[in-house]
């Protein structure tokens, strides 16, 4: 018998399939990636099922080689144009109330493809204006004035992950800069303070939970507002294999730790990825404000 | 009346998965919802639930077995 070597709280629960076929059907129509699809998301049924799903703009290739990901890597195309549009349709036609916007990185174009972001959050504002709009951006290789661009189009969350702890940087992360990572969050906020910051790591890549706290406390030096934390899954044996899986209370005691370093919004779990119910941080500080 | 169920979309780009272990065997009854059998992709493992209630009829694809999305993975006799 092939018993598996996945725990049993990470086995993920096949969700009946709800919206997921509309969902397909309207993204193939207007020609959009997903980071869900793309990334091999396991949470992919699940969304898809309550009718969400997460853009995935300036094309599907990757000019990085981070061992985590499993977004195609190689020379990109051209941008499409039309996609900020398309998105925008895209969804409204889906009926988002909060749209989540990531990208492959695009070292290769000016500003990291930066005004793309901002072109796809002002067709979001004009043809969907009821949603609110999140950002997944790259470093842009730490441009500011990358930055400026998409913080003058306004998204009410800008979200750039830090993936992992400092020291695995030059395996998981090759290309790119923790400290640059946590400038960019600390850039955005002092840009625009109305604007929400938001950032990400995976666990049982071969940090220790001291390391994983450590973030913690950086990104909050960094005046960071919400964090995700989840597991890492390997999306194949060629990429950077699971180190190991943290069990559920550890993912609790991350939550703690981070609510009590004041962060305004915590994700904590094994499924928990970037953007899954992304919606509820903002729903919560509404909450609580008329609390 | 005999129900098959097949192997779910578990996401675009994920075009098939192996069988990793059956929680019931033929002759089993199973309620709509309970844990049929659990299936890894290369990078999850899922468990598909029965989406009827009935009695195992027949294990179509054995523990090791790749199955396309869409294949077939069981026969259920549905007891309504």
């Amino acid at each position: 018998m092939m018993r598996s070597l996945f725990p049993a709280h990470v086995k993920k629960r096949l969700a009946p399939a709800g919206l997921a076929p509309q969902v397909r059907q309207i993204l193939a129509h207007y020609h959009i990636e997903t980071v869900c699809q793309n990334a091999r998301c396991p949470n992919q049924s699940e969304c898809f099922a309550r009718g969400t799903a997460t853009f995935m703009i300036l094309g599907n290739i990757c000019t990085r080689t981070c061992r985590f990901c499993a977004v195609r890597k190689g020379l990109p195309l051209p941008v499409n144009p039309n996609e900020p549009k398309a998105l925008a349709e895209a969804a409204r036609h889906l009926g988002l109330c909060h749209v989540v916007i990531t990208s492959v990185t695009r070292d290769d174009l000016m500003l990291g493809g930066a005004p793309h972001f901002a072109r796809c959050i002002l067709a979001l504002r004009r043809l969907h204006p009821s949603c609110t709009i999140e950002v997944l951006t790259p470093d842009f290789q730490g441009s500011v004035e990358a930055l400026l661009t998409i913080v003058q189009a306004h998204p009410d969350v800008f979200n750039h992950n830090v993936e992992t702890v400092p020291r695995l940087y030059p395996q998981i992360r090759p290309e790119a800069q923790y400290q640059r990572s946590l400038n960019l969050l600390r850039t955005v906020k002092e840009l625009e303070p109305t604007i929400f910051t938001k950032s990400g790591i995976m666990v049982g890549l071969g940090e220790t939970p001291d390391e994983v706290f450590a973030v913690l406390d950086d990104l909050r030096a960094h005046d960071c507002d919400f964090v995700t934390i989840g597991q890492y899954l390997a999306p194949s044996n060629a990429h950077h294999p699971v180190h190991r899986f943290a069990p559920p209370d550890e993912f609790t005691e991350y939550a703690r730790y981070a609510r009590q370093r004041g962060f305004r919004h915590v994700a904590s779990g094994v499924f928990v990825r970037s953007s899954y119910h992304a919606e509820d941080a903002l729903k919560d500080l509404v909450k609580n404000k008329l609390d | 009346m005999a129900y098959e169920v097949r192997l779910p979309n578990l996401g675009d780009e994920v075009t098939k998965a192996t069988v990793q272990f059956w929680h019931l065997e033929e002759g089993d009854s199973a309620q709509e919802g309970d844990d049929l059998v659990e299936m890894a992709t290369d990078k999850a493992v899922f468990n598909v639930p029965s989406p009827v209630n009935g009695m195992i009829k027949e294990i179509v694809a054995d523990e090791g077995d790749t199955v396309e999305v869409g294949g077939l993975l069981a026969i259920i006799e549905e007891q309504t």
